[in-house]
């Protein structure tokens, strides 16, 4: 309570200077960060309620359920915050967001967290860039290849001098120009517009393969009459990053993003998912030799109260979505209409690229 | 050569006789037989409709919570029935003089409804959306939009040089301006200029934005308007002594918004249509909605379904507002003028 009303103190007075610098910043047309000396961190924990920015229009990653509940696997990553930051997944808000208001509503304060497929670069990681804090990588998206199975197709080198649609005018068409030049492949590109013209332009048989990120990929195949007559290569042509974001200079809060995203993947290597959470918690309890499972999930030292949250604040992401590995299969694995092979997105140890420093 | 083809354009009343006219028509008859055969089969045999029959519910009301969706559903229906009575014929004088009444009341009675207040529990606009936020949106800028408009007008027309310069500033400026820039500028810049604590809901803000942006419209229709009324008009009615804001309430105003009428029936369905701008803005309006459902694996490649769906629901609001305001034209036309008081 007296840290509530102390922080709401420190924001009214506040709120009076930044309306006067509002105004000075109407008359010069410049935008100023929030140089807030409060974290967001605190902001969240006494709302009550976590601000999450996501898409709304990516399937697998963040869409409308018939429900009128947001899914997928950039909801399942804000969900989990709110587990961490707040016990429950369920007390998160989700604004829709356009590419181009992204950045500018992390900046604003409209949203907390960033949870829209953004691809991690320098320029926008960069305080003289867009400035925001990136957590790490979610997802390793990147250019594929799809032929369809009666082309006999294995692989990027059985596509020599073939015709493959591609959208024009995109970094798509560069990075396909690159591989193939690269492999000494000659190719003929049908460039198309947009996304579902290439898509038409392939089912049509205007070319032997069409090429887009892995994640388009998978969901216009989806899409098709026959989603398994087609089958995506396992060549990938370029790396596209995807991760979470949050303000820039708020270090409370970027360090517990980053650790909620690391516990979700530390969760997966030491097989603990939301199946057996609540025996492997039992079982840490009451087995004083398991030290690093003690501590991963709060039952000795203090690694929660470190980043500003509970003990065990992993207990809590793992009860509500799981490990990585739970997230991932019941968004994007085999089962679902948008199945993306794990590739990059494996634990180091099976052959991706997914590694959690150590909890300690 | 002109004489055979005079002479051919008086006889196309007929359909078939002869010549080259007739094969034309025959032609014709059946690539609309074809395409309305197509069109049917496909509308009954191949598409799949479950996009839109398993999410009627999103797109009425977008993902208001459950408990409350009576609320906005109430409206709609209110709404519904109060064009059906509008638009009826024979109404009795005490409905006709109350239903100006009651098409006031239902924007306010819709603000609450939707946002809460008064007894009713508190709804934040981020869970408004589908059809019932776009109307809501059509309705609460057209309602701000039109006073405003009208005060430009007549400001344009003041002999005032303070009053005058500014509301043609105004004009000449929001007119110079795309819809889309108005609406970055409210949605992206706003917030960057106000504290952070300070949160100015998008719904007010998008509200704000078209307003703004009518009323600058709506000030030339009525300034058509308004020039349309022979100026012997006025000095009549000021020789018998009535007050220059008399003049305008009794004389001018009543004649030039009749005359208007027309072009602000265009604006507001302009208005309507221009609403769905707001669903590259992260509005979940009627076409932000659909273009969520469309990115859900259940639903993907239904594009054709989704957009036809919400193109007849587009068609069925706007043709609503057409006979609205021919109905409004009618009532209010001179030789009937009896029939009503303004």
């Amino acid at each position: 309570m007296g840290l509530k009303s102390k922080v709401i103190q420190l924001e009214r007075v506040k709120a009076f200077w930044k309306t006067l610098l509002g105004v000075s910043i109407l008359t010069t047309g410049c935008a100023k960060l929030d140089t807030s000396s409060v974290s967001r961190l605190e902001l969240i924990q006494n709302r009550g309620e976590l601000h999450c920015g996501v898409s709304g229009k990516i399937p697998g990653f963040s869409f409308l359920g018939s429900d009128g509940n947001y899914e997928g696997f950039d909801v399942d990553i804000c969900k989990a915050m709110a587990a961490a930051f707040l016990g429950d997944d369920k007390k998160v808000q989700y604004r829709p967001l356009t590419a181009p208001e992204r950045f500018t509503a992390l900046k604003t304060g409209e949203i907390d967290v960033l949870s829209r497929n953004t691809t991690f670069n320098l320029s926008r990681d960069s305080v003289g860039g867009n400035g925001v804090t990136f957590a790490p990588v979610v997802f390793h998206d990147g250019q594929g290849l799809m032929v369809k199975e009666e082309s006999n197709v294995l692989s990027i080198d059985d596509l020599e001098s073939s015709d493959i649609c591609v959208g024009s005018g995109t970094t798509t068409e560069q990075n396909l120009n690159d591989t193939f030049q690269e492999k000494k492949l000659s190719y003929t590109p049908i460039k198309y517009q947009d996304l579902n013209q290439v898509i038409a332009g392939y089912l049509q048989g205007r070319c032997r393969a069409m090429t887009s990120d892995l994640s388009q990929l998978s969901a216009a195949r989806s899409g098709f009459e026959n989603p398994e007559k087609h089958i995506i290569l396992n060549t990938v042509m370029s790396k596209e990053p995807l991760a979470p974001a949050s303000i820039g200079g708020d270090q409370k809060l970027s360090d517990a993003i980053r650790w909620v995203i690391y516990a979700l993947i530390q969760a997966e290597e030491l097989n603990i998912n939301k199946k057996n959470i609540n025996l492997k918690l039992v079982e840490a309890k009451s087995n004083k030799n398991l030290t690093t499972l003690r501590r991963f999930l709060g039952v000795d030292g203090a690694l929660g109260n470190k980043l500003g949250l509970e003990n065990d604040f992993v207990v809590k992401i793992i009860q509500s979505t799981g490990n990585y590995a739970d997230i991932y299969t019941r968004n994007l694995g085999p089962g679902t209409s948008v199945p993306i092979k794990r590739g990059l997105n494996a634990l180091y140890k099976d052959g991706g690229v997914l590694i959690s420093p150590p909890m300690k | 050569m002109r004489k055979i083809f005079k002479q051919k354009r008086i006889k196309t009343g007929h359909f078939l006789d002869g010549g080259i006219e007739s094969v034309i028509n025959i032609f014709l008859v059946l690539i609309i037989i074809v395409c309305s055969f197509k069109a049917f089969n496909w509308i009954l045999f191949v598409a799949d409709w479950t996009v839109v029959t398993k999410n009627l519910h999103l797109y009425a009301l977008g993902s208001y919570p459950r408990e409350y969706q009576w609320r906005p559903l109430t409206w709609l229906l209110l709404l519904f029935s109060t064009i059906l009575l509008t638009l009826f014929k024979n109404k009795s004088k005490l409905v006709r003089r109350f239903i100006y009444c009651i098409w006031i009341i239902l924007i306010p009675a819709g603000i609450i409804l939707h946002s809460g207040g008064i007894g009713l529990a508190p709804v934040q606009t981020r869970y408004w959306g589908g059809l019932s936020l776009t109307i809501l949106l059509t309705i609460c800028s057209a309602a701000f939009a039109l006073p405003i408009g009208i005060l430009l007008a007549l400001g344009r027309q003041s002999d005032m040089f303070l009053v005058r310069n500014p509301c043609k500033l105004y004009v000449e400026l929001v007119r110079a301006i795309p819809l889309i820039a108005v609406l970055f500028f409210g949605q992206l810049l706003i917030p960057l200029f106000l504290p952070v604590d300070i949160e100015l809901n998008r719904v007010l803000r998008a509200i704000i934005a078209f307003t703004l942006f009518s009323a600058a419209y709506v000030a030339e229709d009525i300034r058509s308007g308004l020039q349309s009324i022979p100026k012997t008009q006025k000095e009549a009615a000021q020789a018998l002594g009535l007050s220059n804001i008399h003049v305008m309430q009794f004389i001018v105003l009543p004649q030039a918004l009749r005359i208007a009428l027309p072009a602000l029936t265009n604006q507001a369905i302009g208005l309507l249509q221009n609403t769905s701008l707001m669903a590259i803005l992260g509005l979940v309006e009627l076409l932000g909605i659909t273009r969520s459902l469309l990115a859900n694996p259940e639903f993907i490649g239904r594009y054709l379904e989704a957009y036809i769906w919400i193109g007849f629901v587009y068609w069925f609001t706007c043709t609503a507002m057409a006979l609205i305001s021919n109905r409004l034209e009618k009532d209010l036309s001179p030789d009937k003028s009896d029939r009503i008081n303004l």
